[in-house]
């Protein structure tokens, strides 16, 4: 039963730990202790407590017939299963976090696609050497002097460099 | 392309014409008849680049193409002879009167050769020198933009990569709930298994401490009971023979 739960998936935490951005690291390392404490713990408890000795017990202890009730109620009782109330949350967190990763992805590659027509439009450009003033103000807007907002020279403000 | 290529011009028109449209702008150029096209040196990239080269011209002033023009009718001296001639009659007709202005001009003239001849190499070489400057400037912004882009898209795919990973923090979520379930479950069983042995013993120990108890008790009593049997008669005698005994000792 114990086998079939827990290490269903091994976790392969140096894969893991590769892909963790770095300002969620600490996160990353809470989480690893957490889980490192937890299968110390479970490596420390048994799988199935000791057995008792029923036959010792059966000699030496005088009340009759005691021993043979608590044996056939030991062996009827049933440990009721641990319920999972935190499965449902996580379950929540994942699909939560698929639509994110959904939505991030798409924004993403739009971004990856603008960058990439800038590169293209920086690879394609008329050389700087061909190129007239007008075209490169037209390139970089931000050079061109402001004569109307700064009408002495140099026409930009020298203040705030 | 074939726009800037250099054609012979036949007629006199063109070559004023074409002066006053490289003057003047530089898209101009590409509309202009191919004809007009002079002083334009063999350019690739018209028209977006300007010339950076003057045509060729013969005593700093007459364009090549102009005494190209008289070669076919005249032969080689015919463009020196016309202009010859053309002063000669200029002066003899008196169309042009020597005069005061004339020696001004000459010195005007003169000085303004030797100003360009002096200072003109070192001044193109500064302009040369800033556009160097400026280029490699321009240059290097936009390799930094590049870079800056090429970073940026590995970023995003980095951040896509390490998205792509996510299935390890819930197989780790997962796997700790897991663990915590069993642990509980384990913990249970070892309650049970622990709390019926803790009874079982409990009647152990009861049994055994009766006994003990029971075994202490008769002890006491049959302790009791012989120190009661014992009659004064026999403590009397018991220490006579002690006493007997001490002496024996004392004599050997």
């Amino acid at each position: 039963m114990a086998t079939r739960r827990v290490g269903a998936k091994v976790i392969d935490w140096a894969a893991f730990a590769e892909r963790v951005p770095p300002n969620q690291r600490s996160q990353f390392n809470a989480l690893k202790t957490k889980a490192d404490a937890l299968k110390a713990k479970l490596a420390a408890v048994p799988e199935k407590p000791p057995a008792i000795n029923w036959d010792a017990y059966k000699k030496t202890v005088p009340v009759a017939g005691l021993v043979d009730k608590f044996q056939k109620e030991f062996e009827a009782l049933k440990v009721p299963q641990p319920k999972d109330t935190a499965s449902v949350t996580v379950e929540g967190q994942e699909k939560d976090m698929d639509n994110k990763v959904s939505k991030f992805v798409v924004e993403s590659n739009n971004r990856i696609k603008q960058y990439q027509d800038k590169i293209a439009a920086l690879n394609n450009m008329v050389p700087f050497e061909d190129m007239t003033l007008e075209e490169y103000f037209e390139m970089y807007p931000n050079s061109k002097p402001n004569k109307e907002k700064y009408p002495w020279w140099p026409h930009f403000p020298v203040w705030e460099l | 392309m074939q726009i800037c290529q250099v054609n012979f011009l036949p007629h006199f028109s063109g070559a004023a014409l074409s002066n006053v449209v490289l003057r003047t702008a530089g898209p101009s150029i590409a509309a202009a008849p191919k004809v007009c096209l002079l002083h334009t040196s063999n350019q690739k990239s018209m028209p977006y680049k300007m010339p950076e080269h003057g045509g060729k011209v013969r005593l700093g002033f007459i364009p090549e193409e102009w005494l190209q023009m008289f070669y076919g009718k005249t032969g080689v001296t015919g463009p020196y002879m016309f202009g010859f001639g053309l002063v000669m009659y200029l002066i003899n007709k008196e169309i042009y009167i020597f005069g005061p202005e004339t020696v001004h001009a000459t010195v005007a003239i003169g000085l303004l050769v030797y100003t360009i001849k002096k200072f003109g190499p070192s001044i193109a070489a500064y302009a040369d020198r800033q556009r160097e400057a400026d280029l490699v400037q321009a240059y290097s912004s936009k390799n930094a933009e590049l870079a800056n882009l090429a970073e940026a898209i590995e970023g995003e795919k980095k951040e896509q990569w390490r998205l792509e990973g996510r299935s390890h923090l819930f197989d780790a979520k997962r796997e700790n709930i897991q663990m915590q379930l069993e642990l509980e479950y384990r913990e249970r069983l070892q309650q049970v298994a622990n709390s019926v042995k803790g009874r079982l013993d409990y009647q152990v120990d009861v049994e055994s401490l009766r006994r003990r108890m029971e075994q202490q008790n008769m002890v006491q009593w049959i302790e009791e009971n012989v120190l009661k049997s014992i009659t004064p008669q026999q403590e009397t005698a018991i220490l006579d023979k002690c006493l007997t005994d001490l002496k024996g000792l004392a004599k050997a």
